[in-house]
Parts: C-alpha cells; structure tokens; sequence
C-alpha cells in the first residue's frame, strides 16, 4: 500500500484546562500585563525570565505550599523529574539566592509568565495561569511592605479595576490565637482548616472541648474580617500582639499615603501560613468569584537556597483580572489597499499611515478580485493606487 | 457595589426545608413555588434571587462565584471537595455515611485487602485513608446494597437514614464515617466584597436555625 494511502488521525481539539485565545481576548489579556510590566518598570523593578520548567524537587525541598498532585511532571531524558513551573516566586528566589549571590540587595524583579497546575476534571478550571508579580528581595520592615502593598493597590488600580479590595493578613496572628490552647499539632491543623474555611459552627463545636475563656477568642478569629476595627476587636481579645501592631502600622501608613479606600483585613487568613513569615495579602475584585492578586511576606524562602534575605512580593492573575473588565471590540477592517507590485513601498507607507489594525493589502492581482474579496470580508472601502495617484472605490 | 445576591439550593428534600427555614426568617419565597418557566427565582421581599441545582451544581456555581452562597449537604461536600466558606451547620436533612457490611461477617477480621462498593469514592477513600487501611474502591451509581449481595464487594459506604433499607437486605452498619446535615456555603469572593449583606443572611438562618432547635 502506498504510504501516501495512510491519513492519521489528528484531534483538533486542545487539552482540558487549556485553550485557544482569539484576537479580543489577547488584547484583553495583554493590556492587563502590559498595564502591570510599565507600573513594575516605573517602580524599579527589573524583569527575570525563569525557564518554563523546573525541577520537581525545586519546588518540594523548600517548602513551598503547592501540592504535588496539582503540578505538572515530566520525566526528562536523564530520567530526573521535571515540572512546568507551578509558582513563580521559588525560581526567582532560586537566582537571587544563586546566580545573583553577590548582587548588593535589596533586588526588585518583577515576571510576566505563565505558572501550569494541573487540576482535577470538569472543573472548569485552567491549566495555563498567566502571572505578573513583583519580589522585593533583601529588605524587610514595614516601609518594605508597605512599598509593595500599596504597589498591590496600584497594580489592580492600573489595570482598570474600579470595585476591589486588598485584604490584609499576617502569619503570626493565628499561632498567637492557638498558642493560648494546649494542642496537639494535629488538633492545630484541624482547627487551622476551620479557620482556614469560616467553618464558624464547626470551629466552635471543636473548641467545645478546650477551656472556654481561651477558646473564645479562637473562636472569633474567623468572623474577625473588614475595615481597620477588626483589629481592635483582635486586641480586646487577645491583648498587644506584634502582629497587630505590625497590621496598625501599615494601615496608617497606607491610609496616609491614600490607599485607605482598598485595604480591607481577614485575621482568618491562615493560607499556607508555613510559607509566609509576614503579613499577607489578597486582593478581591467584583466580578471575580476568586482573588485575582496573592502575595505575602516569605522570609525564609530564599535561605534554603543558600542566602538568607528577607523577602515580600505578590502575584497578580492576569485572566481573572481581565474578566472583570470589558472585551475590548478587535479594530475592524475598514479599508483594503489594491497596488500593482512596482507601488509596494507607496502602498505600505500609505498603509502605516492608517490607524492600526483599520487597513490591509490586498493580495490579488486585478482589481476585480480585490473588489470581490472586499465584498467577500465586508471591507467597506477600496483604496486604489496606481499612476495616476490614490483614490478610494465605495464596495 | 451589587445590590442582589445569588443563592443556589440544592432541588428535592433539602430544597423544601431550605425554602420553609426561609419562610420562617420573613423571606417570601412565592417565586420558588411558583417557578412556572423561570429558572432563577428574585424573592419580592429580599435583595436575594434563588436558582434550584444538583448538589454537586451547588458547589460548583458557589465556587466559581457565579452564586454567592449555597445550601448542600455535607455529603455533597466531602465527596466533592472544593474552595468555599461552610459558614453554617443549617441542622437540617441530618443522615449519616457508615460501613455497612453482610450481618455475621467479620469485616476486620482478616488480612485480605477489602473491597468497598460506594457512590462516594472520595469519602470512602478519606475514611479508609484515616485508617492507614488500604481498599479496593468500586464507583455504583445505582443502589449500593446489591454489591454485597452479588459477592462483587464485602463491604459499603453510603448514606444511612433509618438503616431500614440495610437491614431489609441483610447488611448491618458497623461504623459511622461521617455526619451529614445541610451546610450553607459561601464564595470566598463574595464573602468579602458584600459582607454586610451576606452576614445578614447567615444571620438569619442563624436565628432559625436556634428557633427550631
């Protein structure tokens, strides 16, 4: 049988979790990234490209909070294991650490790149999670975290979001909270979930058990969210934490600097508080039924990799950002340029006179087929240049 | 900011106890009486529109924010899974998951790797997990009961109200994996951007929920 005789069988289709964008939807998508790189750029910070995939243990040696069933593997030639990278933070605390050990800190780098997680089926959620984020590297202290919060607050702001919040944690908050009941590490992360998902009936049916007085405050740590008076309720119930303090600070810093209006507080925040040493934050859109900007304060992450440095960024989801806004309508085509082969240059000088994306050439060789395409794709004018000049035919 | 929010219910048993907890807080539900063709419900009388879903639905419309809260039942949830607050034990639709295996068999008793027939794949897997017991799990879509009864599985995890139906065909509950009852879920979104109005709302269940007790 001829070779010619065999057709494979191809399926168009894309992978669960990915997916094809189309015209709209990129300029959507680019305007949102583009919006963040200029405001990162303008902030100082420079940009790092980290390879798309990483070694597996890169991301499980140093404590990082992703699950391993939720990263994308692959077994390379020499048989290592190697992961899409699931998180952008632990590469560029990798090279700062490494590559850049002898670089004068603090470093301010900034990504615009694609994490991959791999997610259970008919979720409807994605495998490609476009991210833009800022670290701020070697410095610590409230004027670095207020330098890269009310960056957080510019970010969602610069990108065209009107309706959003930046909600404020910190890491210690809810160990402080935990420290007061005698647990054993399995009853703490039991009740870290519970806090963890505002289990509110839950959490207080398992502090049943604990001496009341100190269970109550517990108790109150998940409904303990909102404007600034969440932290005085804290206080009442916990008296003089460093947390809360730390908290204050930051909160009358970015009120005086004018970001009052965004910040908002969740003492419940108890995500990945193994990770994040700091405060950590989050930030909530109308329109998005998740957070679209994550960050925190992790200070131990870069001293696995060889170089203590304290250290605090954020990430923004550039597509759930970009659902909150409207599609930008694609230019529409309004004229098609037909020119005979020796006018190419005129013709493509005339045409980058045009407002983008508005004009095209024509390809055809007689104006005929020109008009008929035109016709064809709905282009409305046709602009002919030839010896005696340019003039335009209505279709 | 939205003036309305969105509630999905879960359709059948819990749909009706959900609707008359509702009706006891003063919240008109006429709408969901009266469905007629629509399929979302506006109440006249609260800034709330309902929609009626599969369990399964209500999770997954709460977690993608397209609802901002959800009434399901833990059953829902633990085989399920998924990022939400579970803000309230509502106390109603109250069952439980237990292992129920044939009347006079000695379930623990050997060293023979089990085989465990269940519609919940996830909550068996968790339960026997917990236990450091490793089982062979078998998805039955339809009644649990039969697999024992065919020699396919030696034991089930499954929904237990009365335990009249195990019992009619010679199965026996040994052990409770789980309790069940009603849960209202709510976005982690939403839950912060409209927290005036949807802490009124759990407060409202809130206060029916101990009027009932």
């Amino acid at each position: 049988m001829p070779l010619k005789g065999i057709i494979m069988q191809y399926i168009p289709n894309t992978p669960e979790g990915a997916r094809d964008r189309l015209f709209g939807e990129c300029q959507e998508r680019r305007r949102v990234q583009s919006a963040l790189t200029h405001l990162f750029r303008q902030r100082g910070y420079s940009e790092m490209i980290t390879p798309e995939e990483e070694f597996y243990d890169l991301f499980t040696m140093t404590g990082s909070a992703l699950p391993q069933e939720e990263m994308v593997k692959i077994i390379d030639r020499s048989g290592k294991i190697v992961v899409l990278r699931p998180d952008c933070t632990t590469p560029i605390a990798r090279v700062a650490a490494t590559r850049l050990k002898d670089m004068v800190f603090p470093g301010r780098f900034y990504y615009n790149e694609t994490v991959y997680r791999s997610s259970a089926a008919h979720r409807g959620q994605r495998s490609e999670i476009p991210q833009c984020g800022i670290e701020l590297i070697g410095a610590k202290g409230v004027k670095a975290d207020l330098e890269v919060i009310a960056c957080a607050c510019d970010a969602l702001r610069a990108c065209g979001l009107e309706q959003f919040y930046v909600e404020l944690g910190h890491a210690d908050i809810f160990p402080a909270f935990a420290r007061r009941l005698s647990m054993t590490g399995e009853q703490t992360e039991t009740m870290r979930s519970l806090v963890e998902g505002k289990n509110f009936a839950a959490l207080s049916d398992f502090l049943d058990r604990f001496d009341r007085h100190s269970a109550a405050a517990v108790a109150r740590l998940p409904y303990l969210f909102g404007g600034a008076e969440v932290l005085d309720e804290a206080e009442a119930l916990a008296g003089e934490l460093p947390a809360l303090h730390h908290l204050r600070e930051l909160y009358s810093g970015l009120c005086q600097a004018g970001y009052g209006e965004y910040i908002r507080f969740d003492l419940g925040m108890v995500h990945h508080i193994d990770y994040y040493t700091g405060p950590i934050f989050r930030g909530y859109a109308q329109g998005a039924g998740d957070a679209v900007l994550s960050g925190g304060r992790y200070d131990q992450l870069c001293a696995s990799f060889g170089r203590p440095a304290q250290a605090i960024g954020f990430a923004v989801h550039v597509d759930a950002v970009a659902d909150c806004l409207p599609t930008p309508a694609p230019a529409k085509v309004e004229q098609v340029i037909h020119y005979p082969v020796s006018r190419m240059g005129e013709a493509v000088a005339l045409l980058d006179s045009k407002a983008p994306g508005t004009c095209q050439l024509s390809p055809c060789g007689d104006l005929e087929s020109t008009l008929n395409m035109a016709r064809e794709m709905g282009i409305p004018t046709v602009v002919i240049l030839d010896e005696n000049g340019v003039r335009e035919v209505e279709v | 900011m939205r003036e309305r929010l969105r509630i999905a219910l879960t359709k059948g048993r819990l749909q009706d106890k959900s609707v008359a907890m509702f009706e006891a807080a003063g919240l008109d539900c006429t709408p969901i009486h009266n469905p007629g063709r629509r399929l979302i419900h506006p109440l006249p009388n609260y800034p709330l529109d309902a929609v009626l879903a599969k369990a399964p639905d209500v999770i997954t419309y709460v977690e993608h924010g397209v609802c901002d809260l959800g009434i399901v039942g833990k059953d829902t949830i633990l085989e399920h899974g998924g990022s939400f607050y579970e803000v309230l034990d509502l106390g109603f639709g109250r069952c439980r998951f237990a292992l129920a295996v044939p009347e006079g068999s000695d379930f623990y008793g050997s060293y023979q790797t089990k085989t465990i027939a269940s519609k919940y794949p996830e909550v068996t897997k968790s339960f026997f997990r917990s236990k450091g017991m490793d089982v062979d799990i078998i998805k039955i879509e339809g009644s649990v009961e039969l697999a024992p009864i065919l020699g396919l599985a030696d034991g089930i995890v499954d929904i237990v109200e009365t335990g009249a139906t195990l019992k009619a065909n010679g199965l026996t509950p040994i052990e409770t994996v789980a309790e069940v009852s009603a849960r209202l879920i709510v976005n982690t979104a939403s839950m912060k951007l409209y927290k005036g109005q949807i802490e009124d709302m759990i407060a409202r269940c809130a206060k029916e929920m101990r009027n009932t007790r």
